[in-house]
């Protein structure tokens, strides 16, 4: 331990600490110091300012020296970093690189990390969707993983709550298997997209095709401007950071908001090594830091823990986290920690073309980036070969056909034009659900460390039988409700993607009812140790359709609601 | 100081332009008879580059509006290859550009640079047939990169094709004319 005089403890003792400070940790930031408690913010990389350290936000594509094209060594260098989607030469240096933080794969898995203040909050897709009453019953009603200890009611005003700070774009759809929220104005499907909606909702009962739920401010109420936000101006550049905080990120919202209280002490460059745990109170006191610039350990002390590291991390950390009184991880009796790892089933793609509508295109951008179809699979009861559902994107577009075949004059000329256009091209990617399994799981190499000393994670998370069933389906009911539609030239594509690169990791220090099947209650507080909160993906029972981020994000306003009244009333 | 110098240097100067004042930086003002740019992977001769700015120069030309030679797209080619390809494409690319004036005289009976407008754009019009791997590589990659880098130039996306950053538009129902 650095130092134990008296001064320092002091200096060192806050009311809460954060350990994350992506969405769910820039939330409890948020919530605690609004409430009035002095907390610490922990973050392991390094600090990113809204605005001031997004180096590429404003610039033009002729200002990118490889025009946003990644270079050969940096893909041979980081072959899982360059798997994603939203790693390009004006977004990389926001992504973890391979050699840095390395694990270990018993099976592929593509780990994709963002290691800085905001975390991978700038980088997100920014589709938010609520969970329904069918997806909290799901484990129960089909007999999988286990309950989930709440419903859709215990959560509902915790959207809300956070829906309305955050800035979300969508229509009310009236869906039982998408509850509507409290929404700005919805980002209009453009002319195919809309027209299959229309097709979809005449042949297929139960179907919906709306438009995308996304966290962005289309039109930004007194609580965004008072954030310092503005409308999105339809860049579409958002993984650079936004300068007008046009979409929700940390950055731009929860933790200058909390700064603003001044109640907030935030500590880039802290690798969080493992939580403290007394013995004597029953209870974790603090947290070990290593300071990577210093590499000092440090003790920080404080009376609630939020763990919000990012799904894996966060099972690194609470596994990392030894006592005599937990050998195996911090409130690990039951052995189930790191276990019913799930993720989504991204594998599957479709497109077709369309010939109706020439009289139309886009002109633009939309931020939402078009359709999304809400899972109708097994909703009443079960009817096919696998449990749950898949949900999927659609989108359409076209763009000027350009006939490079020539040189000279008249390959200037076709470059240049604006004429002549493709037919509508339509796409969609499938959103499946996967059952989480004991043996996806992830645990600590017993010699092998990073180099701050802790632990390398293994990580053996694989695909089942129910997943290629599943997109089987996909293919098959996207395939005729294209043909419905009109839609020609239709190709099914698995895009080969591993596990992992959905970045929608979930599991391992599961919710549930009870502490032999569980590690956490119904308020994400550890059932063996109250006083520490897991609200980031790491506490998922299941993982439904949905991308994930908005439920954290209303879990952790949730779970930090709790914690202050449990402070308040002693319980803890 | 001589003039090719003075032009070279007016050469850098658009270059910077176009590559947004911070990216491609001069390696020397030819003393060396070596690149404009800086390469780390790519050994490239003076003529050679030479070489290359006519070919880019024929696949766009100037007209009322400059051409590749003068939006410098040559040394975005050898930037883009020098960095984005692989060994085996640089390799490619090397071989093909040393063959591609053995290959014009094979085919046209001179030398590419001292053929006319008009026979150059002949000849790169039979390279779609070449079997020669690396050549045709070479001009692959040429082209494609050629064209990436014309689209994306400033001039371009400034002046011809406006690029807007801000505001973005959205109308998904744009009425074609």
């Amino acid at each position: 331990m650095a130092n134990l005089n008296i001064d320092s403890v002091k200096t060192r003792t806050f009311d809460a600490i954060v350990i994350g400070s992506g969405a769910s940790g820039g939330w409890a930031a948020k919530e605690f110091t609004e409430k009035g408690l002095k907390t610490l913010v922990l973050e392991r990389g390094r600090d990113v300012v809204h605005v001031k350290d997004y180096p590429t936000t404003n610039l033009y594509p002729y200002e990118l020296e490889h025009r946003n094209e990644i270079t050969y060594a940096d893909k041979q260098a980081n072959p899982i970093a360059n798997r994603c989607y939203a790693y390009r030469e004006d977004t990389k240096h926001f992504f973890v690189k391979d050699e840095e933080h390395p694990y270990i794969q018993e099976k592929d898995f593509d780990w994709i990390r963002g290691y800085q203040v905001g975390g991978k909050s700038l980088l997100w897709a920014r589709q938010t969707q609520r969970w329904s009453a069918y997806d909290f019953e799901g484990p129960a009603r089909d007999g999988f993983a286990i309950d989930w200890p709440i419903r859709y009611q215990d959560i509902d005003p915790w959207y809300s709550y956070v829906e309305r700070f955050v800035g979300i774009a969508g229509n009310k759809d009236g869906l039982y298997t998408l509850p509507d929220g409290d929404f700005l104005p919805g980002y209009p499907l453009n002319a195919v997209e809309d027209y299959f909606r229309q097709s979809v909702h005449k042949n297929f009962k139960g179907r919906h095709v709306i438009s995308a739920r996304c966290a962005h401010l289309s039109e930004p109420q007194p609580i965004h401007i008072q954030q310092g936000r503005v409308k999105c101006q339809n860049r579409v550049l958002c993984q650079r950071g936004c300068p007008f905080g046009g979409y929700f990120s940390s950055n731009a919202s929860t933790i200058p908001w909390a700064q603003k209280t001044g109640n907030l002490t935030l500590r880039p460059h802290s690798v969080v090594h493992s939580i403290l745990y007394d013995q004597e109170s029953g209870k974790a006191n603090g947290v070990k830091v290593i300071d990577t610039e210093s590499l000092e350990e440090i003790d920080f002390f404080a009376n609630v823990i939020f763990v919000n590291a990012s799904a894996l991390n966060t099972n690194l950390i609470l596994l990392n986290s030894k006592s005599d009184r937990f050998p195996e991880g911090l409130g690990n009796d039951n052995g189930l920690m790191g276990k019913y790892i799930a993720f989504h089933n991204y594998t599957a793609r479709i497109s077709a073309e369309y010939d109706g509508l020439l009289e139309y295109r886009t002109d633009g951008r939309n931020p939402a980036g078009g359709g999304y179809i809400p899972n109708f699979r097994n909703v009443d009861r079960q009817e096919t070969d696998f449990l749950r559902g898949w949900a999927a994107t659609f989108g359409a577009g076209r763009s000027p056909i350009r006939d490079t075949d020539g040189v000279g004059d008249g390959l200037k000329k076709e470059l240049l034009h604006d004429s002549k256009w493709s037919n509508w091209r339509v796409h969609s990617h499938m959103m499946g659900e996967t059952i989480p399994k004991e043996e996806n799981r992830v645990w600590l190499d017993t010699g092998k460390t990073d180099k701050w000393g802790i632990p390398l994670l293994h990580i053996d998370v694989d695909y089942a039988e129910d997943d290629w069933l599943r997109r089987k389906d996909y293919y098959q009911q996207m395939t005729s409700m294209f043909e419905a539609a009109g839609f020609t030239n239709i190709r099914t594509q698995d895009d080969g993607r591993r596990p992992g690169n959905d970045i929608h990791e979930m599991g391992g220090v599961r919710m549930g009812h009870d502490p032999k099947t569980s590690l956490l209650n119904k308020w994400n507080q550890l059932h063996l140790c109250k006083n520490v909160y897991v609200t980031d993906g790491a506490c998922m029972t299941s993982t439904a359709t949905q991308n994930p981020t908005l439920t954290y994000m209303a879990l952790t306003a949730r779970a930090v609601d709790h914690a202050v009244k449990s402070l308040k009333s002693g319980e803890l | 100081m001589n003039v090719d110098v003075i032009n070279r240097r007016a050469a850098i100067r658009r270059l910077l332009f176009i590559a947004g004042g911070t990216l491609l930086l001069p390696a020397c003002y030819r003393q060396s008879g070596k690149t404009t740019i800086e390469l780390n992977h790519l050994v490239i001769e003076e003529e050679q580059e030479d070489l290359l700015a006519e070919l880019v120069e024929t696949i766009i030309p100037s007209s009322d509006t400059p051409g590749g030679k003068e939006l410098l797209l040559h040394l975005f080619v050898l930037k883009m290859v020098d960095d984005c390809h692989s060994p085996e494409d640089q390799e490619a690319f090397i071989t093909g550009l040393s063959t591609f004036s053995t290959y014009s005289r094979e085919l046209m009976g001179q030398d590419f640079m001292k053929l006319a407008v008009d026979k150059r754009l002949v000849f790169l019009e039979s390279l779609k047939e070449v079997e020669n791997e690396e050549v045709k590589r070479f001009y692959g990659i040429t082209k494609r990169r050629t064209i990436q880098g014309y689209t994306n130039s400033k001039y371009v996306m400034t002046d011809l094709k406006k690029y807007e950053l801000v505001p973005g538009r959205y109308n998904g129902y744009f009425k074609m004319t």
